[in-house]
This record gives C-alpha cells, structure tokens and sequence, in this order.
C-alpha cells in the first residue's frame, strides 16, 4: 500500500493572516483518514490548496507520485481526486441524471463512462446514491439530504481514487447521516481512499482508524481516535473554543 | 361531466390526426411525435408560412422586413447561447456583428470577393476576435465581464469613427454600396431563411449535445462544474467563439441587407437590442430569440408608422413611438416582472390550448 | 500654454471627481455598477437647458441650473425604486435594467426636445487672469464649486450620521443592519447624492459643453474608469482617478490629438480589468 497523498510544508497566507502553517502529513491508498479541527483551524482551506482551488503560498502536494502543486482544478481532478463542499452546490437548473452526466464528461469520467454510455453510467451513480428515482428532478426542490448524496455522487463520477468530503454531515438529521456513512463506508470498500473533514468529533471518531488534528492552521497530532482525543493540545483547542467534545 | 357533444368532436379530431400520420408513414417516428407537440407544430407552421411567404407576395417591401427579422433572430440565438446557455453574459455583442458586416462589406466591395466567401471571412474575424475578447473578458465574473464587453463595444465604435484610423477603418461614413448576392429580393429572401433554419438546427443541436450539458453546468456552478473535472476556460471560450461566429453570420447578411455599414452598428444600442430580443422571447430556449427578433422588428415597423403620422401633433405619443424608447420600457417591465419572458407566458397559454385541442 | 493644460486640466478633473464620487458611493454602499448613471448628468442637462430656452436670460440660466440638479436628483431617486431595489438580488437584472433605464433616458430627451445638439449662452463669460492666463471666470467656477462640494461630501462622509452609516454599510453590510441601520435607505439616499452630484456637475459643465443625448455614455464611462482605476468604493480613490483621468484627457488634447481623449477612459477601463481588477487603491476586490 503506497502512499497516494503527500503534503509538505503547506503554507497559506493571506497578507497578514496565516491559515495554514507548515503543515504536513501523508496518506496511504485505501486509507481511511479524518482532518478535526475546530471552526476556522484550516481544513477547508487545506482541502481547497490540495484540489487547487487555492494556490499555496510555499509548501509542496504530491499525488500519487506527481506533484500536482498549484494546479488548476480540473486538472487534479482528472488526476484522480475529487472532492465535495462544505456548502453544498448543485447545477440548479439541469436534472439529477445531468447533474451526474457532468463529471462523467470529464477526461477522467469518460474513460469509464465511454463502455456504459453516459445516461447508464449516470444512473447507475444515481442508483448507488439512491437517489435514482428522482433523476429527472433539479436540485432546487430537493432536501438538504439529498443535496449532499447528489454532491458525493457528482464527485463518484469523475472516478476518483481519493476522496476529499468536507463536512459531509452537516445540516443532516441522524438518519440522513446513517444513510451517508453508509453511502461513504461502501465507497472505501470499493477501493476509495478518502479522507474527510469534521468538527464534530463524534462521527468522525467513530468512523475513522486514524485521524489526524489541526488548529490555527498548524498540524497537531495525528493517530487512532482515541489517542488524538485525550491529547492536551487537541482538549485546549477544543474546550478553550467552548466547542463540545464527545 | 363532458357533454358528449363535446366527446364526440375530440375524439373526430383525433381520428383526422391518426389518418394523416399514417399517410406521412416515410418519415421517423420520433419526427412525428415531435411535430405533435406543441413546439413541433408550431414550427412547422411557421417553416410553411415562410417558405411560401414570397409566393404569396413579392412585395419587396415586407419581404426585406422579414429578411431583417431572420436576421436578427440569428443574432439573438447567438446570445442567447451564451448568455442563456453558458451564463454569460455580454452587453458588447455588436461587436462581433459589426466586425463581421465590415469584413463582408469590405471583401465584397473592395476585394470583389463573392458573398459567401466574404460572409465566411467575416464569420472568421468574428471567431478571431471572440476568441480574443474571451481570453480577455471570461475570466471577469458577471458585472465586470458584461463591463469589459460594453466597453470594448464603446471602443470599437470610437476607433471606427475615428478620423486618423480613417484609411484603415473607413471612419464616420463607414462603407456604403456593399455588393449583395442578388438584385432578387426573393432569392435573398431564401437565401436567409435557409441559412437561418440550418443555424438554428445547429444551435438547438449544440446545446442539446454533451458540450450544451457543459456548457449548462457553467452557467449553474462554474466552481462545482471546475470540480467536475471539466475545463471550464476552454468551454468558456468556445462558447464565446461559437456565439460570436453566430453573431458575425447575422452581422455579414446585414450588410447585405443594409447596403452599407458604418461605426453605429458598434454603438450599445445593437448590443442592448439583442438583451430584449432574448429577455422578450425567453432566455435560454434559443428558439425564444425568434420570437423576440420578430416582435422588435414588426412592432418597430408599427411604431415608425405611428411616429410619421404623430411627427407635428403630440409630443407625448411622439416620444412614446420611438422603438428604442418603448423597448426600454418593456425590458425594464420584463426584467421587473417575467424572468422567463413575456412571450414565454404567452405560449405557454397557448400550449394549454394546444395539448386541449388534441385532446390530452 | 502649461497654465492652460493646469487649468483646464483641472477643470476636467473636478467635473469627473463629482462624477466618480458619487459611483464610487454607490458602488461601495451597494455593491451597484449602475449603468444609469450617465443619465443622471444627461437629464440635468436636459432640464436645464429647457427651463433656459423657457425663461431665456440670466434668470433662466439659474433656474435652470436649480431645476436640473432637482430633475437628476428626483431621477435618482426614481432608479432606486423602480430598478435598484427591486432588482438587488439579481446583479446581472440590475445591470440589463440600469442599461435599460440609460437607453430610456437617452430616447425621452430626444423625444422631449429633438435630436439635434444645442448650446447654452455663456453667462460666466468674463475674463479674469490666473496664473498669467486669461480665462473665462467659468472655468474657475467649476474648479471652486466641485472642490467645495467635495470637500463638503468628505465632510458628511466622516462627520454626519448618515456619512457614518453609509461608511459602515460599505464596510460591511450585516454588521451594519445589526447594529440597526437601515441599509436600505442608506443605499437611496447615497443613491439619490450620486444623481445630485451627476446633476451638479452637469450644470456646472454643460454651458462650456453642449446639449447632446449621447452624452450619457463618455460620462458613464468616465466615472466607470476613474473609479476601477482608484478602486470601487475608495473615495480618495476615486478624487486622485478623476484627476489622472481629467489631466491625461487634456494633454492628450494637447501634446497629440483632440480626437483620442475620448478613447482614454474606455482604454482605461480595459487595461485595468485585464491586469489589475482590484485598481489602484480599492477596498472592495472585483472578485
């Protein structure tokens, strides 16, 4: 098992203000990994550096071997990483089925969808998300719930190897977020390395085998749950920001 | 509760639409059921009623006033694609419009080229400069791009005006006495209605296809369209170039049809006209900017007739029959109140009426 | 002929600072790019030309300066209603309806009176000499006027009530409305203040100008210009913009050609949004 993701000395500023500073980890393929941190520690913007949706101020992003720094968005994602938002976003007007179609158009997505044929390979991501029964639909009707299926669902079809979910829980009732577990722990049997963003600990903890802790920008610790839980710096962060901890 | 009476004529009706579409046998299924719908049917009405317009009258009067109306709606599906379908949205269309009707006035009149070689020149220069206004403008967001595009309309119109570029761009006379395909209003009038059916074909085709889904997803999330993996700057300006070349057809058979051309065509007033044109026949149908074209065209034809018969009496019926004028006031209406366009309202009742009709 | 390119230099500049201010106001409060801004300065000129050929003389000439900053005011106020507000959810419907109301605007006048371009009579025709030049007192009397309005809208800006909450509503709009201010009307008075100072500038400027409905556009463009070139929403920004701009016009007049000045502001606005969208000094980042 190779590593797939490495991250060396990210550094992110913006004028005075430093959000990510020096931070750096790896991840193996077919890992299983969780980023906590409470509000404003610097996860989505490492998302965003490692997808290109930001540029990094120094610091160097390797996948899979290639260092795909500053890279422009699609380009990382035909390399192999997709991710989803923390906001969730949506194509409004087009129906669930184009919604999926989309990525499936990519250079990467149509590798694979080129055997199926578009619409089949679509539903087929639809069907997997169970979401199917509503492909003609647009997303502007629909739940907050289905948003976020539709979302990890879009990001499927561009045929990732690695997984970046932000925040995929939020805004979710407790079954909409069995149904996402469940949707997110199939997607790492299948071979998906994903690595997943939280600030509510209870989730993430127990889904994940290792998890690695970041606060104002800078890496903490990393390791099994339990161990980052009981760690100072990690309680300070959290209880000193007043943030529940499970 | 129907009255049977009522029955009785639905169903006779059904049974003379069942007998003519065995008779059409030749012709694909998914044709016929396109020409049942309400769309369908109604494009094919209008596909007749043009076609046989200049047999019933050779009027070159009204036959030049359609000829302008095709003209237009070429114009206006080549925003609309790219404001309607793509998101953006440009207030500078005249651009490519009027580089085109320079290109042709200029290779017919000076070059002695013929019509299509000039018009397809003119389409070219069209497509260079869209591709070069997209690099530049695309990577604005909205506002800023609708600006930059405004924008380089306004320097366009000043750089042809002006009088030291004069030997290279003609200045404030512009070309007059441009050559056309034929002194035969009615083979022009084909001519037109051809090329502009075949237009419109590829456009609904287009935006139909796996780029028009793309192009879709750019107006609705670039970021997430981005995140898709899809190469958001080079659909951007495809889409750009696509329209403007679109933009630079309509601009060449103006020239054509006006004779002559000259810095004006720059001004916003041709680039706003596009913006109601759509907004009248609904943005993001392609098809809407026929209806849109047409109704700017005929009801500024009335209004001219108004405004020549009110020239000394009221000043107040004076000011309100100028086109420019009263469009203004509808686009402010439109925007104001129908996002989808007012006509759009209109055929939708009428589909109603439509799908009764065919008892459905 | 250098005491000339200052002074008229100058001239330039203080008619686009109270252009470019009032834009840039409302660009700040708002975050509105209104295209109808030149029709603000376009009615004025209208008005005040009209009420003068009604009147004729001296009187006429300053009821009619009255009137057309009250007609470009009540415009203002009149946009904010039917266009801005409606329209602010909708950046790009605020745009196609300020675009709208321009075109509008451009037609009632021609409607109104005629298509043709007309003068005013020149009332401030007397000679004084400054700096060794002879000039028309009216040139002086435009560079006074703008620098004491401005000066008097810096102090608003800063001092008054209201100044404060358009500050902290450009600034940033939530913390605003929670601390109880009424953005909303913020927005319509600076609204209402940009049509004002559009008007004033064009009484000020239309007797050495002339009455033409295509007028709406340069000055469009102009304040379009000056506030990208010293960023949307600064204001010192935007007085030191209308100033390069009003002095670049003018020694284009001068040292090449008349004809080109009026491509500078265009040039101006594409330049900038090419290589540096955020201009000079700005707050606000074009995004």
């Amino acid at each position: 098992m190779g590593v797939i993701l490495e991250v060396k000395n990210l550094t992110k500023k913006y004028g005075g203000l430093t959000a990510v500073n020096d931070f750096s980890f790896e991840i193996k393929r077919g890992e299983f990994v969780g980023l906590i941190g409470p509000n404003g520690a610097g996860k989505t913007t490492v998302f965003n550096l490692i997808s290109g949706f930001e540029t990094p101020t120094s610091g160097r992003i390797r996948f899979d071997g290639v260092d795909i720094t500053g890279w422009k968005p699609f380009k990382i994602v035909n390399q192999g990483i997709a991710r989803t938002f923390q906001l969730v976003r949506s194509f409004k007007f087009l129906s669930l089925l184009d919604n999926i179609s989309v990525p499936s158009l990519s250079k990467r997505g149509k590798e694979v969808s080129r055997k199926l044929g578009t619409d089949q390979y679509a539903s087929s991501i639809l069907a997997s998300v169970g979401l199917v029964d509503k492909a003609r639909i647009p997303p502007i009707i629909l739940p907050h719930g289905d948003l976020r299926k539709l979302q990890i669902g879009k990001a499927i079809g561009t045929n990732p190897e690695l997984l970046l979910l932000d925040e995929p829980f939020s805004g979710l009732s407790y079954e909409e977020k069995l149904v996402i577990t469940d949707l997110i722990k199939r997607l790492h049997d299948d071979g998906v390395t994903i690595f997943i963003t939280g600030h509510v600990l209870r989730e993430l903890m127990a889904l994940v085998p290792r998890v690695i802790a970041m606060h104002m920008g800078k890496f903490i610790v990393e390791g099994p749950p339990k161990e980052v839980a009981n760690n100072k710096i990690v309680l300070e962060a959290y209880l000193g920001r007043g943030e529940a901890f499970a | 509760m129907e009255k049977p009476f009522l029955v009785m004529e639905k169903a006779k009706k059904k049974i003379k639409i069942h007998k003519f579409s065995e008779k059409v046998k030749g012709v694909p299924s998914y044709l016929k059921d396109w020409a049942l719908t309400f769309r369908g049917g109604v494009t094919i009405l209008c596909l007749v009623v043009f076609f046989l317009f200049p047999l019933i009258t050779q009027n070159v009067f009204y036959l030049q006033v359609i000829i302008l109306c095709l003209i237009y709606s070429i114009f206006a599906g080549s925003w609309d694609l790219l404001a309607g379908y793509t998101g953006k949205v440009s207030f500078g269309h005249a651009i490519f419009f009027g580089i085109s009707a320079y290109a042709y006035s200029a290779f017919t009149k000076f070059n002695n080229f013929s019509w299509w070689l000039s018009l397809i020149i003119g389409i070219i220069y069209a497509l260079v400069l869209g591709f070069l206004i997209g690099i530049v403008c695309l990577r604005l967001k909205g506002p800023y791009l609708a600006l930059g595009t405004m924008t380089i309309g306004l320097l366009f119109q000043n750089l042809f005006k002006m009088g030291p570029l004069k030997p290279l761009l003609w200045g404030d006379e512009g070309i007059p006495n441009v050559p056309t395909l034929s002194p035969n209003s009615v083979v022009v009038y084909y001519t037109i209605l051809i090329i502009m059916v075949i237009s419109f074909i590829i456009m609904i085709q287009i935006t139909k296809s796996d780029m028009g889904t793309i192009f879709k997803s750019i107006r609705d999330d670039e970021t997430g369209s981005e995140a898709s993996g899809i190469n958001t700057t080079k659909y951007k300006i495809i889409a750009f170039m696509i329209s403007a070349a679109f933009a630079g057809l309509a601009g060449g058979f103006f020239a054509m049809y006006n004779r002559s051309v000259n810095p004006l065509i720059y001004q916003p007033l041709y680039s706003f006209m596009v913006l109601i044109m759509t907004a009248l026949g609904g943005i993001a149908t392609i098809s809407g900017s026929i209806l849109g074209a047409f109704t700017w065209v005929i009801l500024s034809q009335i209004l001219e007739e108004l405004h020549t018969l009110d020239i000394a009496a009221n000043p107040i019926l004076d000011a309100f029959t100028t086109p420019a004028f009263v469009f203004s006031i509808m686009l402010i209406l439109i925007i104001r109140f129908v996002s989808e366009g007012i006509l759009s309202k209109a055929l939708e009742k009428l589909k109603e009426g439509w799908d009764i009709l065919l008892g459905r | 002929m250098i005491e000339e390119i200052i002074i008229y230099g100058a001239v330039q500049g203080s008619v686009y600072a109270l252009l470019a201010l009032g834009y840039s106001l409302v660009y700040g409060v708002g975050g509105v790019l209104n295209l109808a801004h030149g029709s603000y300065y376009l009615i004025a000129t209208y008005a005040f030309y009209i009420t003068w050929l009604q009147f004729q003389g001296i009187f006429g000439f300053y009821i009619g300066m009255i009137l057309g900053l009250i007609v470009s005011t009540i415009l203002g106020t009149i946009s904010y209603f039917v266009i801005i507000k409606p329209l602010e959810e909708h950046e790009i419907s605020m745009l196609m309806g300020t675009f709208a109301l321009g075109f509008f605007i451009e037609q009632l006048v021609i409607a109104i009176l005629d298509p043709k371009f007309h003068y005013l009579p020149p009332i401030w025709d007397q000679n004084i000499t400054v700096l060794g030049v002879v000039l028309q007192l009216h040139w002086i009397i435009i560079i006074l006027v703008s620098i004491i309005i401005v000066i008097l809208v810096i102090i608003f800006i800063n001092k008054s009530k209201m100044g404060k909450s358009i500050r902290a509503v450009s600034q940033d709009r939530e913390a605003a409305l929670l601390m109880g201010i009424n953005a909303d009307r913020v927005l319509l008075y600076t609204v209402m203040l940009s049509a004002l100072l559009a008007g004033i500038a064009s009484v000020l400027y239309t007797p050495v100008d002339m009455v033409a409905s295509y007028k709406g556009w340069p000055v469009l463009t102009g304040a379009i210009a000056i506030v990208i070139l010293g960023g949307m929403g600064s204001i010192s920004g935007s007085v030191i913009g209308a100033f390069i701009l009003g002095y670049a016009r003018i020694l284009t007049d001068y040292l090449i050609d008349p004809v080109y000045s009026s491509l500078i502001p265009v040039i101006v606005i594409i330049i900038i949004l090419i290589v540096r969208p955020r201009g000079l000094f700005g707050k606000k980042e074009i995004d």
